[in-house]
């Protein structure tokens, strides 16, 4: 079966994307591209980026995006989202970072990033930024294996790709139970409820990718080959 | 010491009284409401005025929400759009009877209370609008009351009664990272919680036309789900009278578990 390849940070670097396409050339049976978020980012002019992730050359792989939350938090600020605001107007940034992102993506782009999706079911997989908590959940190898599991079973799915930590893992739920008694006017139900097999897997950002087989659910975790090592995590 | 907990009242003073007078009669002086005291029924600044009255400690519920901020979950909130039509037809029939004082005390309503490892939320802790069903995903409902850091969970919205109890539960993992093998097998072990719905009083879904509350004995942990007979014609001549739906007089008349639900109860609200 085709192979995916699933990346995220991207953070307007354009060589860096040029990079791993080059790289994915290399590899055999990659079909599909995922870019799940933060394409864009305050630190760098991100519209070339953009422009060639809207209009992929010849011979790119198409790439799929959705949106993450560097994406949210622009769309946020001009108004893309209601009445909500940008998360990190809230936090401990710098007050120039928004400044700099407003500066870093042309307006003509907003639409087209307004229109991405928070995530995509392939498959039996769910592919988000964050998770189906939200765009800003960061879930890491370490997340207590109960919220591993209450977002999985939010979306139904087998295997959930996350970006949002930067972290390339895969955390398997491999067994468990619990006991589940309920007394209503009727009476009274127990059951035994068992840990289903499903997995977490966190794709990496930046220069690091990840390669994923759907037919025999092997992960490959990658970098790219002479990546500038500029990987951010993708906290904001 | 004993308390009672009730929810979903739902404008409906005669079982509002009927179920006060209950509580009364078992020499219970602490009660804890989750919320939606009004919205469906005919009576909202009775209702309100009444909690006000006996200064019931009160979590906001997402009618009362959606009646100070305007209607404010998606079409998730009803499972057809008749329904969706009717919910809203209450809604403004509700906003434009209800005082500005009570609307005042609705919109100072907490989303939840807490009280030690006891939390008491309408919904769920997540959202007002989140439906924990007593066949709910039981590891995703354990979720709920854990992350919150609580050790049992009071909630309402479904007008269901019903007491959870979840426990004996572990997990196992395997981790693998870069560069790595998977690791060997890690168990976590899961804490016992309990998840305690208070049901409806002036609403039942449940099978019959009782209100229902719970009353929770904090020294023992025992939980009894209480059904209150209340003059439930009273209560739906005022609907017809107040020019409501008849569907809402029908549906409390005939005490069916039948009403505004939203097909995917799993569902959380985004908005």
């Amino acid at each position: 079966m085709e192979r995916w390849a699933l990346l995220s940070g991207l953070c307007g670097d354009l060589d860096l994307y040029e990079q791993i396409q080059s790289d994915l050339k290399k590899k055999q049976g990659v079909a599909h591209l995922f870019v799940l978020g933060d394409m864009v980012s305050p630190d760098r002019d991100c519209n070339a980026l953009l422009s060639r992730l809207r209009q992929p050359k010849r011979g790119d792989l198409q790439p799929n995006c959705i949106y993450g939350w560097w994406e949210e938090q622009l769309l946020a600020e001009y108004g893309y989202r209601g009445d909500q605001k940008p998360e990190f107007l809230e936090g401990d940034h710098d007050p120039a970072t928004f400044a700099n992102l407003r500066a870093a993506v042309s307006q003509e782009h907003l639409n087209w990033l307004a229109s991405l999706q928070f995530g995509l079911v392939e498959l039996d997989c769910g592919l988000i930024h964050g998770s189906s908590a939200d765009v800003g959940d960061c879930l890491l190898e370490i997340t207590s294996p109960l919220i591993l599991l209450d977002r999985l079973t939010r979306l139904d799915v087998n295997r959930l790709f996350t970006a949002r930590s930067g972290r390339q893992f895969r955390l398997q739920l491999t067994g468990g139970q619990i006991h589940s008694k309920v007394l209503d006017p009727a009476g009274e139900a127990a059951q035994e409820h068992t840990v289903p097999k499903r997995s977490v897997i966190g794709i990496g950002s930046g220069v690091n990718y990840t390669l994923y087989d759907p037919a025999s659910d092997h992960i490959e975790f990658l970098s790219a080959i002479g990546g500038s090592g500029t990987s951010k995590l993708g906290f904001g | 010491m004993a308390h009672a907990v009730i929810s979903c009242l739902h404008a409906n003073l005669a079982a509002f009284e009927a179920v006060l007078d209950d509580i009364d009669q078992q020499g219970i002086t602490t009660v804890t409401c989750l919320g939606d005291l009004v919205g469906y029924g005919p009576q909202p600044n009775e209702v309100v005025e009444l909690v006000r009255a006996r200064a019931i400690p009160t979590c906001q519920g997402c009618w009362d929400e959606d009646i100070i901020d305007g209607l404010n979950s998606c079409e998730c909130s009803y499972p057809s759009q008749l329904a969706e039509r009717r919910g809203h037809q209450a809604h403004h029939w509700t906003a434009s009877r209800l005082t500005g004082d009570n609307k005042a005390f609705l919109a100072e309503l907490p989303f939840t209370l807490r009280k030690d490892k006891l939390l008491f939320v309408h919904g769920s802790p997540n959202s007002q609008h989140e439906y924990l069903l007593p066949d709910m995903n039981a590891f995703a409902a354990l979720e709920r009351v854990e992350t919150a850091g609580a050790e049992t969970l009071f909630c309402g919205h479904t007008h269901q009664p019903y007491v959870r109890e979840l426990s004996g539960g572990s997990i196992r993992v395997s981790v693998q990272q870069k560069g790595g093998q998977p690791s060997d097998e890690q168990e976590m072990t899961l804490p016992m919680r309990r998840i305690v719905n208070a049901g409806s009083v002036g609403e039942p879904r449940h099978g019959n036309t009782k209100a229902t509350y719970v009353i929770h004995d904090d020294r023992t942990a025992e939980v009894s789900i209480r059904e209150v007979d209340y003059d439930v014609a009273k209560t739906c001549r005022a609907i017809l009278e107040a020019g409501l739906p008849e569907v809402f007089a029908w549906r409390l008349s005939h005490g069916f578990e039948y009403a505004e639900r939203a097909e995917d109860a799993s569902h959380v609200c985004e908005r």
